[in-house]
């Protein structure tokens, strides 16, 4: 193989020899092309009289001041003759030191991050100013940001490393907005609520809607904005058949109508009855003072669940409405 | 079956392929194919002997050394959590060491380092100096060139040539 090598080699040297100009001994200082073999004083098994000299590595020819970026501009892979830092890499056997550069697999597998240095970083960032645009200054608080800008997008982008640069995780939108932003009313808010069920939260007022049913992430952002839409639209028409709401389905306890403003009106006409006074209204009876302490405490035991307050609120108003105090 | 790691993050491949005549051992990143009836001998390392073997590092450190004393051969997040295309950068692996070994007879027994950055291709290798410059110029070009259209992405070839095997372990 080496005298078909051999042969070629001269019969090349007939022909033009811009071919190997860039390989030639005659331009020493040159160093080798990006992707050409790394060469330190190269050897052969035939010593041919015009045989190119030996490359000596870059980094003998390397400034302590160079422009480290240009050396390594991107993401390459590690070239022990372009890093002229003595660097060993390896499990030492006994009594050894670890592999040297010129050679080492460990060091070609790792990622390295030479490409990286804070210098080439600030001048990324340099080269990325002309394209930022400041922050608008009027927008210097959450509130104000929430206050012009009430729905909040969220969409995922996914990078890897693969034969594909698609990823059907990426299609997913995710649309928040707080209902108190939104134009509703008290039934508007109601309706709208049991429209989306779990969406809503109710302790932080956020409504999430999070599409994924359309392949694209514009179409799930389109998708979102108009539910949305609908959702709002929907929730300020008042159907015929809501009409037909029953206590069951209220979100929570009214006062007026319920079986507890009856019983208490029924209990104090009685009252009334023994005590011979028959000249009592109905509507005077439920506005006094007692009454009204009575239904508040009633309205927020029955909301709020029972707890220390609302159970010695309840008590006290009982007790004052049928004058046990 | 592929073992999938859970940490780290660019991860490798390491697995067993099963074939009917050939199988094709992939032991610690060194491919090779041999029928399923040989004798496995060398797959987890070199034995210990009088110090008259010279191995390279990676021959020397079985498959159980991967992530102690050894890194990985093919860097790619198809092994992640939730990451899709494993098998495929696997079948890509094995088809591109059995290529370079191919097209550059002159390698070293070193296998070969893929690494994937985003769906570039970028595979490292070590060559002996067997051939000319030119000759080596000629075979990264029909390979990339070859490559870059098959699978549709940037192939990118990166030589590094010593001048002769770089023996890892001298105990062996």
């Amino acid at each position: 193989m080496a005298a078909a090598a051999l042969h070629a080699w001269l019969a090349l040297q007939s022909g033009p020899r811009t071919l190997r100009a860039f390989c030639t001994s005659v331009s020493p200082a040159s160093s080798p092309a990006k992707r050409s073999p790394r060469t330190a004083n190269r050897t052969s098994r035939y010593e041919r009289p015009l045989r190119r000299k030996a490359l000596p590595p870059r980094t003998e020819k390397m400034a302590v001041d160079q422009d480290w970026p240009s050396v390594y501009p991107v993401a390459a892979p590690f070239k022990p003759s372009a890093v002229p830092l003595p660097i060993r890499m390896g499990y030492p056997v006994k009594r050894g030191v670890p592999m040297a550069k010129e050679g080492n697999l460990e060091l070609l597998k790792i990622p390295n991050f030479l490409h990286l240095t804070p210098v080439a970083i600030k001048k990324h960032c340099e080269a990325l100013k002309d394209f930022c645009t400041e922050w608008p200054a009027a927008l210097d608080s959450d509130e104000k940001c929430e206050k012009h800008f009430p729905i909040e997008i969220d969409t995922m982008d996914y990078v890897s490393a693969g034969p594909s640069i698609r990823n059907p995780r990426a299609r997913v939108v995710t649309l928040r907005v707080k209902l108190s932003n939104l134009n509703l009313d008290d039934h508007a808010k109601k309706k709208l609520i049991k429209l989306v069920g779990e969406r809503y939260c109710k302790t932080t007022d956020i409504l999430t809607i999070r599409t994924d049913r359309c392949p694209l992430k514009r179409q799930n952002y389109d998708y979102a904005m108009y539910l949305l839409t609908v959702l709002y639209h929907e929730s300020w028409k008042t159907e015929e058949w809501e009409k037909d709401k029953t206590e069951a389905d209220m979100e929570e306890y009214v006062w007026n109508n319920s079986s507890s403003e009856k019983n208490i009106l029924e209990t104090l006409l009685q009252m009334k009855a023994a005590e011979k006074n028959l000249e009592v209204n109905k509507e005077e009876l439920l506005g006094t003072k007692e009454v009204e302490e009575y239904k508040k405490s009633v309205v927020s035991l029955k909301n709020e669940g029972d707890n220390e307050n609302t159970l010695s609120r309840y008590k006290e108003s009982v007790k004052k409405l049928l004058n046990l105090m | 079956h592929p073992a999938v790691v859970p940490s780290g993050l660019l991860l490798g491949r390491r697995c067993r392929g099963q074939g009917r005549e050939g199988t094709l051992a992939w032991v610690g990143g060194h491919a090779e194919s041999r029928p399923l009836s040989a004798p496995r001998t060398g797959l987890l390392g070199v034995r210990v002997g009088k110090g008259d073997k010279s191995v390279t590092y990676e021959e020397a450190h079985g498959p159980r050394y991967i992530a102690h004393h050894k890194g990985r051969l093919s860097l790619h997040t198809g092994n992640l959590y939730g990451e899709d295309h494993a098998a495929e950068q696997m079948v890509e692996d094995v088809f591109l060491q059995k290529f370079m070994l191919g097209t550059f007879p002159v390698c070293l027994s070193d296998p070969r380092i893929l690494k994937r950055r985003a769906h570039q291709l970028e595979v490292s290798a070590l060559v002996l100096r067997q051939l000319p410059a030119h000759k080596f110029h000629l075979l990264v070009g029909y390979s990339e060139t070859l490559l870059s259209p098959c699978y549709k992405r940037p192939v990118c070839l990166h030589l590094q040539t010593v001048p002769s095997k770089v023996v890892g372990s001298l105990y062996k």
